[in-house]
C-alpha cells in the first residue's frame, strides 16, 4: 500500500480505539560518495522509510514507530502507542489539533530536478580531493564527501490535515591534514546548495587550505580579557547552543532562566533576533511544524527586549497563549519544540567599525555541547582562530579556551555589523556580532 | 530475518557484477524507552528499526546501500546500483552459506521481545526521583531514563558467512537539578550493560538518586575555575574517557589506514609513559560494549593497544586489515544497518596502578581534581581534545579547597598519554555511546584515577 492509504489505515484504527492522533512518515533517497588518494573510497545509495504514531486517549499520550510498512506491524504500532500511553502521566494541554486541508511545498523551488550524472559526482569529490591533496604541505584528505539527498516528510492527523514538506539539499565537504614538521592541523570547508549544478569545489579547495596554512603554526595568546568574533559557523553553532533559552517547552519543565523575563531588557538594544521559517534559501525551511500547524517569522528579541517564547500547541496552552508554530516531532520523538531558521537583524556597523582594534577571530570551537549549560549560559570552551587587529590578522591562535556566560555577553556587544549570511548548513541568517571582554585562557 | 534463499540470489548477483567481496547485514531492533519527569511518567515509546545493508568491496572502494525492503527485486537493484561504475567479469566464486551461531558469552534473562517490564522500570525511576529530591530541598527536580533495545542481527557474506546473534542492551540515568537563588546546576548517575532488566537486581535506584543529587548540590555551590596549564587529576571510571577519545580514535585502523592517525607510523614505539597499559576487551562479560561477534560476523577478541607504554597493537576491520596488512581483531562495528562497518571501540581501558589517590592531591601544588568528566570532542588528525568537567575541585598545597564550575580540559591524546605520572588502584568503568563514521555504538571507557602533570585547563575566574 502506498503511504496515503497506509496512513488512512492507521488513522482509522486510531479512531475506532476511541482515541486521537497523528502520525508522522519520513521518507528519503540519498547518495554519498568519499575519496581516497584519488580513488573513489565510498559509494553510499539508500531509501528509507519510517511511520511514527502519536496516540492520545483520555489524556494520555504515547507513542510507537515502525521501518516496517506491512499492514500487521503497522497495525501493532497503533496498539503499542495506546499500551504506552497508559503509563504516561496525565497531559491535559496536548491535544491533536483541530486543523484539516491540504500544505504541500513547492517541489520546483524547494526540490528541484537533478541532471548531473553520478559519473560527474563522481568526478566531482575525486577533483576535490586531489586538488586539495596536491596542496603544499597537505599530508591528505582523511574527511570528504559529496551528498545529494530528498527528504520528504508527510505529516497526516486524525482531524483531517495531510501536510507535505520535500527539500532537496546537495552538499560537499573536504578536510584536510596539514604537516609541517612537529606542526599539524585539520581543517576544511564545504558548501551547500539545492542542485548539484550550482555546487563549486575550487572555492571548498581554496578555502580548506587557506584555513589549515593560516592555522597551522598558531600559538596560545596571553591570557586576559579579549573582544571576540566569531566566524559565520561558529556564530550560528554558539546561538543555537543556547537556543533552548527561547524554548517553551524548557520553561514549562522548569529549566529556562528565561521563563519570567518576557518584557524583559535581556540583551544590547541593538540586538533584534527572529525565527524565520519560511525564507526559502535556507534548509531549515518549514511550511509547517510537525503539528502541522502553519509556521511565520516570529520575533524573539527587538530593541534587546524578550518578546516571546516559542511554542507547540501544549506549550502554548500550559501558558495560556497561541502556539507559534515550532512543534518538533520526528516519527520516533515525543513533542517537542524547536526554531527552524534563526536570524539576526543586521546592524549598523560597517566592516572599519566592527573589526577595529583589537579582537580575537574565533574560526574553530570544540566542546560546544558538553562545555556550556543552557541552563546558567555558563560556558568553557577550546577555540582556535587569529588575533587581529584593525582587520588585519596579526597572529593565529591555537590551544586556548574561551570562556565566560553566554547571558551576560548578549549584554555586552559592542557592534553588529551591517552584512548577513548563511551558515554552511543554511539553517542561519545573521551578522557578525562583536562581543566584548570575553575570559580567554592560553 | 532473510531467506538464506534471497540472501544467497543477492551475493551472487554481487559477484557477478565483479565484486571482491559481497556482504548483507540484516539488522532488526527493538526498543523501549521510558522518560520521567520528576515524579511522573513523562514518556513510554517503543518502535522497531529493521533494514538490511548491502556491502560490495572492490579493491579498496566500499560500495554501501540499505534499503527497509526484504524483496529480492529491491535488493538486486540496490547492487546494480552501487556496481554500475564498477562492472567487470566475475573474480571470485561465492561459498556456499555455512550457518553457525556463535558462543554466547552475555547472557540476558529479562528480554524486551518477552516483556518490556514498564512498570518495574517506572517503579525503579521514580524510587531514585524520591531519593535524589529528599536529598535537599534546592533539588528542583528531576529527569530519569531507562532505555531498552534487543538487537537480532544475521550476516551473509560471499566467502559462505552465515551467522545470527543478539544483543541486548539497557542502560538507566537519573539527571537531577538544584537550583537556588536563580542559580541551577546538574547532576547525573548512569548504569547500564549487555543484558536484561535482570540489571536490577546488580543496580540501586537509592545510590542513583543520591549520587545525582549530591553531584548538583556540589555544582551549585561551585566557584569559577582558575585558568592556564596546571597538573590534573583525572578521576577513575569515566575519567577514561579522554584515553577512549584523544587517544584510542587515533589506533583505529578506520584512522590509521588514512594516516589521519599520529600514531600511524609508530607501531613499536613508546608513544606513553612506561607505566601506561591500555587495553579494548569486547569479551567482557555483560559489560556494555562488549559483542559476542562484530558486525562482521567475526568473534570478538580482547586487544592490548599498549603495554608498558609501547604501542601493541591497532583496532582493524576487515578493510583497515586489507589496508594496513594488521590483523582483524573483532572490532568491525557499526550502529545499524544504515552504516558500513568500521574499526571501533569496545570496552576501552588504561589498566590500573599502585598508587593512592590521596597521594596524587597531595603531590599538587596548584591544581584540578576533575573526579567527573563530561562530554568533550576530539580532533582525529592531530589528537587535540577538549573536554568538560563535571565535578571537579581546585587543590592547592596538595588539599581540595572548593568544587569549580565551567572548567574545560585541552591537551592531545599524544601529549597527555607522556604526561601521565601516577596511576591508582581504584579501577572502574562506565558506559557511553560513541559516535563515529559508522555511527553511535555502545562502549565503555575506564581507568583508576590517575595524575597527568601538565593540562590546559580554561576557567573564566
Amino acid at each position: 500500500m502506498d503511504v496515503e492509504n497506509n496512513a488512512a489505515t492507521i488513522l482509522d484504527r486510531i479512531r475506532a480505539k476511541g482515541a486521537e492522533g497523528d502520525l508522522i512518515v519520513d521518507e528519503g533517497q540519498a547518495l554519498s560518495l568519499k575519496a581516497r588518494d584519488g580513488e573513489l573510497e565510498e559509494h553510499k545509495v539508500s531509501s528509507s522509510q519510517i511511520y511514527g504514531v502519536r496516540v492520545i486517549k483520555d489524556a494520555h499520550v504515547g507513542t510507537a514507530y515502525s521501518e516496517a510498512a506491512d499492514e500487521q506491524t503497522l497495525n501493532s504500532m497503533v496498539d503499542q502507542a495506546l499500551i504506552n500511553a497508559t503509563f504516561a502521566k496525565v497531559e491535559a494541554d496536548e491535544k491533536i489539533l483541530n486543523t484539516t486541508g491540504s500544505l504541500v511545498t513547492d517541489d520546483a523551488l524547494l526540490c528541484p530536478s537533478d541532471e548531473v550524472s553520478i559519473e560527474n559526482k563522481i568526478q566531482f569529490v575525486l577533483d576535490m580531493e586531489g586538488d586539495l591533496a596536491a596542496k603544499d604541505k597537505v599530508q591528505n584528505v582523511p574527511y570528504n564527501s559529496v551528498s545529494d539527498s530528498i527528504v520528504q516528510r508527510r505529516v497526516f492527523t486524525s482531524s483531517g490535515l495531510d501536510a507535505s514538506l520535500k527539500q532537496r539539499m546537495c552538499v560537499a565537504s573536504a578536510y584536510a591534514l596539514m604537516v609541517d614538521g612537529d606542526k599539524n592541523v585539520m581543517d576544511g570547508s564545504g558548501r551547500a546548495a539545492r542542485q548539484f549544478d550550482q555546487l563549486s569545489y575550487a572555492g571548498i579547495v581554496e578555502e580548506a587550505y587557506e584555513r589549515c596554512v593560516g592555522l597551522l603554526h598558531g600559538e596560545p595568546v596571553p591570557t586576559k580579557h579579549y573582544d571576540l568574533i566569531f566566524d559565520e559557523e561558529f556564530q550560528v553553532e554558539v546561538f543555537s547552543t543556547f537556543a533552548s533559552m527561547f524554548s517553551g517547552k524548557t520553561a514549562k519543565d522548569g529549566v529556562n532562566p528565561m521563563r519570567d523575563k518576557l518584557g524583559d531588557i535581556i540583551a544590547d538594544p541593538r540586538l533584534k533576533i527572529s525565527d524565520q521559517p519560511l525564507l526559502t534559501d535556507g534548509f531549515g525551511y518549514a511550511l509547517f511544524d510537525s503539528e502541522g500547524t502553519a509556521t511565520r517569522a516570529t520575533p524573539l528579541i527587538t530593541e534587546g527586549r524578550l518578546e516571546t517564547l516559542i511554542h507547540n500547541s501544549a506549550t502554548a496552552a500550559h501558558f495560556g497563549v497561541s502556539t507559534t508554530g515550532h512543534g518538533i516531532r520526528g516519527p520516533k520523538s515525543t513533542l517537542g519544540v524547536s526554531l527552524h531558521q534563526l536570524h539576526i537583524d543586521k546592524g549598523s556597523d560597517s566592516p572599519e567599525t566592527l573589526f577595529s582594534g583589537e579582537y580575537l577571530l574565533i574560526t574553530d570551537l570544540s566542546g560546544l555541547h558538553s562545555g556550556a549549560n543552557p541552563i546558567s549560559g555558563q560556558f568553557s570552551f577550546g577555540a582556535a582562530g587569529y588575533l587581529c587587529r584593525d582587520g588585519e590578522r596579526i597572529q593565529p591562535v591555537r590551544n586556548i579556551t574561551v570562556a565566560g556566560n553566554f547571558y551576560d555577553m548578549l549584554k555586552k556587544i559592542s557592534a553588529i555589523g551591517d552584512e548577513l549570511f548563511w551558515n554552511l548548513e543554511r539553517s542561519a541568517y545573521m551578522p557578525h556580532v562583536r562581543f566584548a571582554d570575553v575570559a580567554v585562557s592560553g | 530475518m532473510l531467506g538464506s534463499n534471497i540472501a544467497d540470489s543477492v551475493v551472487d548477483h554481487a559477484l557477478s557484477l565483479g565484486a571482491d567481496f559481497a556482504e548483507l547485514f540484516v539488522d532488526r531492533n527493538q526498543v523501549n524507552n521510558i522518560a520521567t519527569l520528576s515524579n511522573e511518567v513523562q514518556s513510554v515509546q517503543s518502535g522497531i528499526d529493521f533494514g538490511i545493508g548491502i556491502r560490495l568491496v572492490y579493491g579498496y572502494k566500499v560500495l554501501y546501500g540499505y534499503t527497509n525492503k526484504t524483496d529480492l527485486d529491491e535488493l538486486r537493484r540496490i547492487v546494480s546500483e552501487l556496481s554500475a561504475k564498477d562492472l567487470r567479469d566475475p573474480i571470485n566464486q561465492k561459498l556456499a552459506f555455512d550457518y553457525r551461531k556463535p558462543e554466547e558469552h552475555h547472557p540476558a534473562s529479562d528480554v524486551l521481545s518477552l516483556d518490556a517490564c514498564i512498570d518495574g522500570k517506572v517503579a525503579y525511576l521514580l524510587a531514585a526521583d524520591k531519593t535524589a529530591r529528599a536529598a535537599s530541598n534546592m533539588i528542583s527536580q528531576t529527569r530519569g531514563s531507562c532505555m531498552q533495545r534487543e538487537q537480532s542481527i544475521e550476516i551473509f557474506n560471499s566467502e559462505g558467512l552465515h551467522i545470527g546473534d543478539k544483543r541486548n542492551y539497557i542502560r538507566t540515568s537519573l539527571t537531577a537539578y538544584a537550583s537556588d537563588d536563580g542559580e541551577q546546576a546538574t547532576g547525573s548517575w548512569n548504569d547500564g550493560g549487555l543484558r536484561g532488566w535482570e540489571i536490577r537486581s546488580d543496580i540501586s535506584a537509592a545510590e542513583t538518586g543520591s549520587e545525582a543529587a549530591r553531584q548538583a548540590l556540589v555544582n551549585l555551590s561551585a566557584k569559577a575555575c582558575p585558568s592556564g596549564r596546571m597538573p590534573v587529576v583525572l578521576g577513575n571510571g569515566f575519567g577514561g574517557v579522554i584515553f577512549h577519545e584523544a587517544c584510542g580514535h587515533l589506533l583505529e585502523t578506520t584512522s590509521v589506514a588514512k594516516k589521519a592517525s599520529v600514531f600511524h607510523d609508530q607501531m613499536g614505539e613508546m608513544i606513553a609513559n612506561p607505566m601506561v597499559s591500555a587495553v579494548d576487551d569486547g569479551t567482557m562479560a555483560n559489560e556494555w560494549g562488549s559483542i559476542n561477534i562484530d558486525d562482521e560476523g567475526l568473534e570478538t577478541q580482547n586487544t592490548q593497544l599498549i603495554k608498558d607504554g609501547k604501542l601493541t597493537n591497532f583496532l582493524a576491520d576487515r578493510l583497515g586489515a586489507q589496508q594496513t596488512g594488521y590483523e582483524r581483531t573483532g572490532s568491525g562495528r557499526r550502529q545499524s544497518y544504515h552504516f558500513a562497518p568500521a574499526s571501533r571501540m569496545r570496552n576501552t581501558f588504561i589498566e590500573p596502578g599502585e598508587d593512592e589517590l590521596d597521594d596524587m592531591i597531595a603531590s599538587i601544588d596548584k591544581g584540578i581534581y576533575a573526579s567527573h568528566l563530561g562530554g568533550g570532542s576530539v580532533q582525529p588528525g592531530t589528537g587535540e581534545f577538549n573536554f568538560a568537567v563535571q565535578e571537579g575541585y581546585y587543590v592547592e598545597k596538595g588539599k581540595i579547597q572548593y568544587p569549580v564550575k565551567a572548567a574545560t580540559l585541552i591537551s592531545t591524546g599524544p601529549a597527555v598519554l607522556k604526561e601521565i605520572s601516577m596511576i591508582g588502584k581504584d579501577f572502574s568503568l562506565a558506559c557511553g555511546m560513541c559516535g563515529s563514521v559508522s555511527g553511535a555504538v555502545p562502549t565503555t571507557v575506564g581507568q583508576a584515577s590517575l595524575k597527568v602533570d601538565d593540562i590546559l585547563v580554561g576557567g573564566n575566574a
